[in-house]
């Protein structure tokens, strides 16, 4: 076991860990932040998707001393942002979740997008959101990002 | 914490304090209307413990301080929009404004099975009931107040009017006096065209929460005092655990279960290295060698060919051989489907405290009602001592109905006296599912001179999910939805189902027969079509003349694809129709092949009856996410098996379509009344397949009678 000091959503939180435990553990079960979601444990499904300094990455197999010393933004922290808080709405607006598992994941990865391209491109929007959605919300996300850059 | 904020509503999600904890409450009764008589539904029924009123839905309806109101909600919730649904039913008799709205989970006693699509079929009526009468009672204390008729008082947005004189009264004030009247058991509805909440796309009341990580599944279930589990199912089907293997360094205990081993630890990641890292042995039944892909696919050959079909066949009128015999024109042709994992986003999970008084569980689950029988069952605790939490459901799709996962938590919380949440590695969850049948469909069709369809004969051959859970006789018919009852006019029918008795376990996928004899109806009716070289849409349209709805609907897709137009270069078109959970869907899809061997989906265009739309919105998502998961399930969805052994293990082999290879898909909606409402949550997946296994067939000639389409190309990497 080893004390960690995280920074999530901006606030910090000191912990014993194993420092091999995947990141996303950390946060679900030891942080104890459950908007973060287990779907693969592979890095393929992204369901886990987090910010680390600011970038979106797959939580899943990433070591828990890998999130020593960085910034740590999760879903319970995105509605800080402004761009943020806009996708958010407008995934409420468009009423795009069904089961809303993998959502969080859609969520960050979609800001993320949308913070580097104001107006991104189907094509962008298509390459930067690899998240599998097993309810086929996929139409709504689309229309979701389009609304929220005025497109 | 800013908070999202949507424009009609705040939700309270599932909420876990006392349903009945409120100031005041006004307590609605209501049975529910005669259930839907489908063989699904009876066999439900008919499995029920004794003791569980799970076939009845009671409902109530509280009036709370603030004068919101809480509707009891009785169903699982697994994004398919029920728990808005039922809620808009309740709201529109209680003539509330829709942000007054509140839900909370109903107690397991009083849960309903979610699963066939009747969530709005079977309970749709009986929400609207309890919310009429909840509010005549409250009418009844305004006008007891006033000392005048009900007949004077007016009520809008959960406030009670005295027309004469415009005094007020808010549900809020009336409720304590409410609450000690006896409702009508036949109170007033409010009628169809008055609607202001039914019909309309009212914002889902659990969306809020599912955007800002607030909302809990059960994986994310936190009690205190909780401790991790995780299991190791034996791999091969049939095996049982030889002996308990020794606890690991750093675990908190091993718990045998049977089927397989749980690992309890402190947090979930150090349960399933536990998991893995345990050298297990297994003892596995001699049998196991019989369960081969291969060896199943000849044995249902063998079936096809001499089994014994169930008795008296599923469908038979006329003489259908005899017509076939004579027909002008035939085709004769045989589909084969795979077993289907269900893959559920959030893995099977289920957090349980057993005490020796007392027994609480937290699941996802699709049969709260069970879930209770389950935990009485293990713990051997009466009912009143079992409580259920129904949790959101990261997906269900038919898997979160069984009690596996359910009976294991409850079981290891027994054995280590603490609270405890176990979890499936994916990896378990999609080598231990209880698939969709496999099947084999042999379609039988003949013409008469005119061109004319004179006879179907289907015979189905696929394991059974009622059989194998004693539910049905060995002689009854399983998997035959989507082959009889068919719209088209034909006056000789068949329809014979033969059991397939492979050991893989099978369960309910969304769908489940109809997913199965759709493909192969729709696509050999187009193989008719292909061969009198009639325009499959007119072929079709011929045999609907006498169903106008379905006509419609077909007629609707068709219009909206464009299909009397030419497609554009290297693109081609196909249709399929599927009538099922009291539904219609048609489908019109263009396909291309951007290179040689790999189709593509432009476009899909869908309509569909579903006699009465409660939520316009919500019947759009789920045709397109049932299309969504028709796409994946037709190109690469199966589970093999080698000596017992499940192929399925992770995305890695288990492909899913990706929001890049999504085509556009349109939803029509048509209506037929209130009446003839059906279910939307499976309706989308049956046509899939036969429709792009149509127009792959236009456009390269090739006719696909086996899924998946791709199977060699269903890895995913990243």
């Amino acid at each position: 076991m080893t004390a960690m000091t995280y920074n999530v959503n901006g606030r910090k939180y000191q912990f014993d860990a194993d420092s091999g435990m995947p990141l996303l553990w950390v946060i679900r079960d030891i942080i104890g932040l459950t908007g973060t979601k287990y779907g693969c444990g592979v890095e393929i499904c992204k369901a886990c998707t987090v910010w680390i300094d600011g970038s979106p990455e797959k939580s899943c197999e990433k070591r828990a001393s890998e999130g020593v010393g960085v910034k740590i933004t999760t879903i319970e922290g995105l509605s800080a942002t402004p761009v943020g808080l806009r996708l958010q709405q407008a995934f409420v607006d468009v009423q795009a979740p069904q089961c809303g598992y993998c959502q969080s994941g859609m969520l960050m990865a979609a800001t993320s997008l949308v913070a580097r391209s104001p107006k991104p491109t189907d094509a962008q929007i298509d390459s930067a959101l690899g998240n599998i959605c097993a309810c086929g919300t996929y139409p709504r996300v689309k229309q979701a990002i389009r609304k929220a850059t005025g497109q | 914490m800013t908070r999202v904020n949507q424009k009609s509503s705040s939700s309270t999600g599932v909420s876990r304090r006392a349903f009945l904890g409120g100031t005041a409450a006004v307590v609605a009764m209501f049975a529910l209307d005669a259930a839907p008589g489908s063989k699904m539904a009876q066999a439900l029924a008919a499995s029920l413990p004794s003791d569980a009123t799970g076939g009845a839905v009671n409902g109530w309806i509280q009036i709370n301080a603030d004068n919101t109101v809480t509707i009891a909600f009785g169903g699982a919730e697994m994004g398919q929009g029920i728990l808005t649904g039922l809620a808009q039913a309740a709201a529109e008799e209680l003539m509330v404004a829709w942000s007054q709205v509140r839900t909370q989970a109903a107690p397991a006693s009083q849960s309903y099975i979610t699963g066939g699509s009747y969530g709005i079929r079977a309970n749709f009526n009986a929400m609207r009931i309890a919310g009429a009468q909840a509010r005549e009672v409250l009418v009844a204390s305004a006008a007891a107040t006033w000392g005048i008729a009900a007949g004077s008082c007016s009520v809008t947005d959960g406030i009670v009017t005295n027309t004469v004189t415009k005094a007020s009264l808010s549900f809020a004030q009336l409720a304590k006096d409410a609450a000690t009247r006896t409702p009508s058991a036949s109170p007033t509805l409010t009628g169809t065209s008055q609607f202001r909440v039914i019909g309309r796309s009212m914002a889902r009341l659990d969306i809020p929460s599912k955007v800002d990580g607030s909302a809990v599944f059960g994986i994310d279930v936190r009690v205190p005092g909780m401790v991790y589990a995780a299991v190791r199912n034996c791999p091969t089907i049939g095996g049982t655990l030889a002996k308990t293997p020794a606890k690991p360094a750093g675990a908190i205990a091993v718990v045998p279960l049977g089927t397989a081993v749980a690992v309890v630890a402190s947090n979930t990641w150090a349960a399933f290295r536990a998991a893995e890292a345990l050298s297990v042995s297994w003892t596995t039944p001699s049998t196991a060698s019989q369960l081969n892909s291969a060896t199943i696919a000849a044995q249902a050959q063998t079936l096809m060919a001499t089994g014994t079909p169930g008795s008296p066949a599923a469908e038979r009128i006329g003489d259908a051989a005899g017509s076939f015999a004579s027909a002008s024109s035939k085709v004769e042709a045989t589909y084969s489907l795979p077993y289907l994992p269900h893959v559920c986003m959030e893995v099977l999970n289920c957090t349980a405290s057993v005490t020796a008084t007392s027994c609480e569980v937290w699941v996802p689950t699709q049969a709260a009602s069970w879930v209770q029988a389950t935990a009485m069952a293990i713990t051997g605790l009466p009912a009143s001592a079992v409580t259920v939490h129904p949790t959101l459901l990261g997906g269900g799709l038919g898997r979160k109905i069984e009690q596996d996962y359910v009976s294991q938590a409850i079981t290891v919380s027994k054995a280590v006296g603490k609270p405890v949440k176990l979890t499936w590695r994916r990896e378990e969850d999609l080598s231990h599912d209880q698939y969709r049948p496999m099947g084999l469909v042999r379609v039988r069709l003949g013409a008469d001179a005119s061109g004319a369809l004179t006879s179907l004969a289907v015979r189905t051959v696929a394991p059974s999910p009622l059989f194998q859970r004693g539910w049905m006789a060995p002689t009854g018919n399983d998997n035959v939805e989507g082959a009889e009852g068919l719209p088209y006019a034909i006056p000789n029918r068949l329809v014979e189902y033969v059991r397939h008795t492979a050991a893989v376990p099978v369960g309910f996928w969304r769908s489940v027969g109809n997913s199965i004899n759709c493909f192969a109806v729709e696509s050999a009716i187009d193989e008719l079509a292909t061969s009198l070289r009639v325009d499959p849409l007119e072929f079709r349209r011929r045999m609907l003349a006498s169903d106008p709805r379905t006509l419609a609907v077909l007629q609707r897709a068709a219009s909206d694809i464009g299909w009397s137009s030419t497609p554009p270069a290297g693109v081609a078109r196909g249709l399929a129709i599927s009538n099922g959970f009291g539904s219609i869907v048609a489908l019109a899809v263009e396909v291309s092949q951007p290179t040689t061997g790999v189709m593509r989906v432009n476009r899909v265009a869908c309509a569909v009856d579903c006699g009465f739309v409660v939520n316009p919105g919500q019947v759009e998502s789920q045709l397109q996410g049932g299309i969504i998961q028709g796409i994946s399930s037709a190109f690469w969805g199966q589970t093999t098996f080698s000596n017992g052994v499940a192929s399925s293990r992770n995305f890695s082999n288990t492909r899913m379509l990706l929001m890049k290879e999504t085509p556009s898909i349109t939803v029509s909606q048509l209506q037929s009344g209130l009446d003839m409402i059906g279910g939307i949550g499976e309706v989308g997946v049956p046509p899939v397949a036969p429709a792009l296994a149509n127009a792959w067939s236009r456009l390269t000639g090739t006719r696909m009678r086996s899924l998946p389409f791709f199977p060699s190309a269903n890895h995913m990497d990243d």
